[in-house]
């Protein structure tokens, strides 16, 4: 069955626009990536994810082919003003930047690969040797988006057994400021790949934002490496909301290169049958002053299984370094499944590094509470799993973006 | 109203309420007495219908039989417990947990669901009369609510779901005679012909404030003596042991 996984070199020969040394990068991954073929629960970084037995288990072959990126009719949000960028099928397709100062932003297809080196992460492998067609985004410095951009992440219905690889680029100038939402719709019916590299730079005090949402449940299985770096006091904060897909692995580098950077990690899951999600975390606080928040909270319900990996490191010149990281789990079905990993890694003697880690299920006392001024056992659960995920929502300080999310969440909730 | 005979109570295998009677007619509050594990709480669980005691006997209300009904449904019904220590829940607010307690009660009497505005008028009406300071149910749901906040909004809850029966465990321990004062009014000017009570309290002091009926000494899962509110002084004079 593995044959039917085997990648052609000739994929690489279709990619336009590439020098020989490009080529000879893209060559040397894919050499890598065979050889290794897709990531199990012996590599230490996938042993809560075995994705080989997954993909092994959900496909008969897999189609390396191009897809088209056609798109009929773009449905906006229309709940918030936005920007918006659409990718259809992880290829760039269009933008709109209405609201903002448009010689301040460049956009652009991206078929760039970011950095020259070799992974030891078989998927990131795969996307350095296949990557096309992503975006690449620039916002100049002192330049502050007036509106939240929204990356239409859009999968189309003719895509089965596909494997997506993409490479997106985003760059923030100094003092700019961007604030992203990533809005995932898919419209296939099957079972497909995407597999992603995003590189995110923010220049000295830029402010970037991001927020991930799907608009509904999907068998896609989505792997993404977002390596963000950072540089003097900018500051890099990602809200995950992404439940409602079969698989998802969000693999986060977070670079604090220069002084006083700060990043923030915050996820709330409400995870359902045959769900499974990880976000692994790196925090590499490289200099002094810094300072990193992970806060992760999933409700898993059925036979779901959630996965946090989450580590920081600090380096022997990250004096005064604060760290953060707290995974709190809720279970609602003797089936579901935890799995957290903190790993704390300090070479620096004046910092403040704190973990914690919590799984238990919906407390019956509180429920009793609840009940006795006559909500049903359902709604009191469902309060109370509001009510557990809530503090990550209250990180968001537009109300209607607020209000936007509370009612995607409302939603996910309510078939629980 | 309630109807109590015989009625026993067990949980992991420990018996609690031991042949258990009493009976509330529309109007009346009573007060139970007795010394720490007598059995005072576990009545108020049982009643409000908690999970995990084996029961037996007789428990009717409004001569319906409570004992298979579940807890919100009795809730519904018009049984309301105030809790002794009444349970923190992070992230849910209190107005939006009140107006969604108010109307699934409202919704199960096949009354008309309240909206925002008539809601919020309720609720100030209600909470200005027991001095809750409006700002703390903005806040999660007994979240960082001093002790006496904690109590206040219990009869605040009270008041909104506007009960025909209301068990108060031990509502007066913890508050400060101000508050004191203030849940006691609360409580008198909720108190019809058609309301009844039960108030379970360790301190004759809250019977200064609110006048029982009748008032009983429980012992050991029986109720051992009743009396009108001189029980109580009597109590307070004598301690428990000389009572039998």
């Amino acid at each position: 069955m593995i044959q039917n996984f085997q990648v052609n070199s000739k994929q690489i020969d279709k990619i336009k626009e590439i020098t020989s040394e490009e080529k000879d990068f893209r060559i040397k991954n894919l050499e890598v990536f065979k050889a290794s073929g897709f990531p199990n629960k012996k590599l230490e970084d996938w042993k809560f994810s075995d994705f080989k037995q997954i993909i092994e288990s959900n496909f008969k072959e897999l189609d390396f082919e191009k897809v088209s990126s056609k798109l009929n009719k773009k449905d906006l949000l229309k709940d918030f003003e936005h920007n918006y960028i659409f990718l259809v099928n992880g290829n760039f397709h269009s933008s709109n930047f209405s609201f903002e100062e448009k010689n301040k932003i460049k956009i652009k297809s991206c078929n760039k690969n970011i950095d020259n080196k070799v992974s030891k992460n078989p998927l990131i492998c795969l996307n350095n040797a296949l990557a096309e067609n992503g975006y690449f985004l620039e916002v100049e410095k002192n330049y502050k988006f007036k509106k939240i951009l929204v990356i239409y992440n859009l999968f189309s219905k003719d895509i089965k057994n596909k494997i997506l690889n993409n490479k997106n680029i985003i760059k923030l100038g100094e003092n700019s400021e961007l604030h992203v939402m990533e809005y995932t719709i898919n419209e296939s019916k099957f079972k497909f790949i995407n597999n992603v590299y995003e590189n995110i730079i923010l220049a000295k005090n830029a402010k970037f934002k991001n927020l991930y949402m799907q608009n509904n449940k999907s068998d896609g299985f989505f792997h993404k490496f977002l390596k963000t770096e950072l540089f003097y006091n900018s500051s890099y904060s990602s809200l995950i909301f992404s439940s409602g897909l079969k698989f998802n692995k969000l693999d986060i580098e977070c670079d604090l290169i220069e002084d006083k950077c700060e990043c923030n990690i915050l996820s709330a899951l409400f995870l359902n049958k045959n769900e499974h999600q990880e976000i692994k975390t790196n925090i590499k606080h490289l200099a002094p002053n810094c300072k990193s928040y992970q806060r992760i909270k999933k409700v898993l319900n059925s036979d779901s299984k959630g996965i946090y990996q989450g580590k920081i490191y600090v380096k022997d010149i990250s004096q005064k370094t604060d760290a953060y990281q707290l995974s709190k789990a809720l279970l609602l079905n003797d089936d579901a499944e935890f799995n957290s990993k903190p790993e704390l890694e300090i070479y620096a003697d004046d910092v403040k590094c704190s973990h914690g880690s919590t799984s238990g299920n919906i407390d019956e006392d509180s429920l009793y509470y609840l009940m006795s001024r006559g909500l049903s056992r359902k709604d009191s659960t469902k309060l109370l799993i509001k009510g557990f995920l809530n503090d990550v929502v209250e990180y968001i300080k537009n109300p209607k973006i607020k209000k936007f999310i509370e009612n995607k969440l409302e939603r996910q909730i309510h078939g629980y | 109203m309630l109807e109590i005979k015989n009625l026993q109570a067990s949980i992991n295998n420990k018996s609690i309420l031991k042949g258990l009677n009493l009976t509330i007619n529309p109007g009346e509050l009573h007060a139970i007495m007795g010394p720490n594990g007598s059995g005072k709480s576990t009545l108020a669980n049982v009643l409000s219908g908690k999970n995990g005691y084996e029961i037996s006997g007789k428990m009717n209300f409004m001569g319906e039989n409570l004992i298979k009904l579940p807890i919100e449904e009795r809730a519904q019904k018009g049984i309301f417990l105030a809790f002794q220590y009444p349970l923190e829940i992070p992230g849910v607010n209190t107005n939006n947990f009140l107006k969604t307690s108010l109307n699934s009660v409202r919704k199960a009497k096949g009354e008309k669901e309240l909206d925002s505005i008539s809601f919020l008028k309720l609720v100030k009406e209600k909470s200005s009369e027991l001095g809750i300071d409006e700002k703390i149910l903005s806040r999660q749901l007994n979240v960082g609510f001093s002790g006496g906040e904690k109590k206040k909004n219990e009869i605040l809850q009270m008041k909104i779901l506007d009960p025909s029966f209301s068990i108060l465990d031990e509502t007066d321990s913890g508050l400060d005679i101000d508050a004191l004062k203030i849940v006691a009014n609360g409580v008198n000017s909720s108190r019809t012909s058609k309301k009844s009570f039960l108030v379970i309290t360790h301190y004759q002091r809250l019977l200064d404030y609110i006048k029982p009926d009748f008032v009983h000494v429980l012992s050991d899962g029986k109720i051992i003596k009743t009396g009108c509110s001189e029980l109580a002084q009597e109590l307070e004079k004598k301690g428990y042991q000389k009572i039998s």
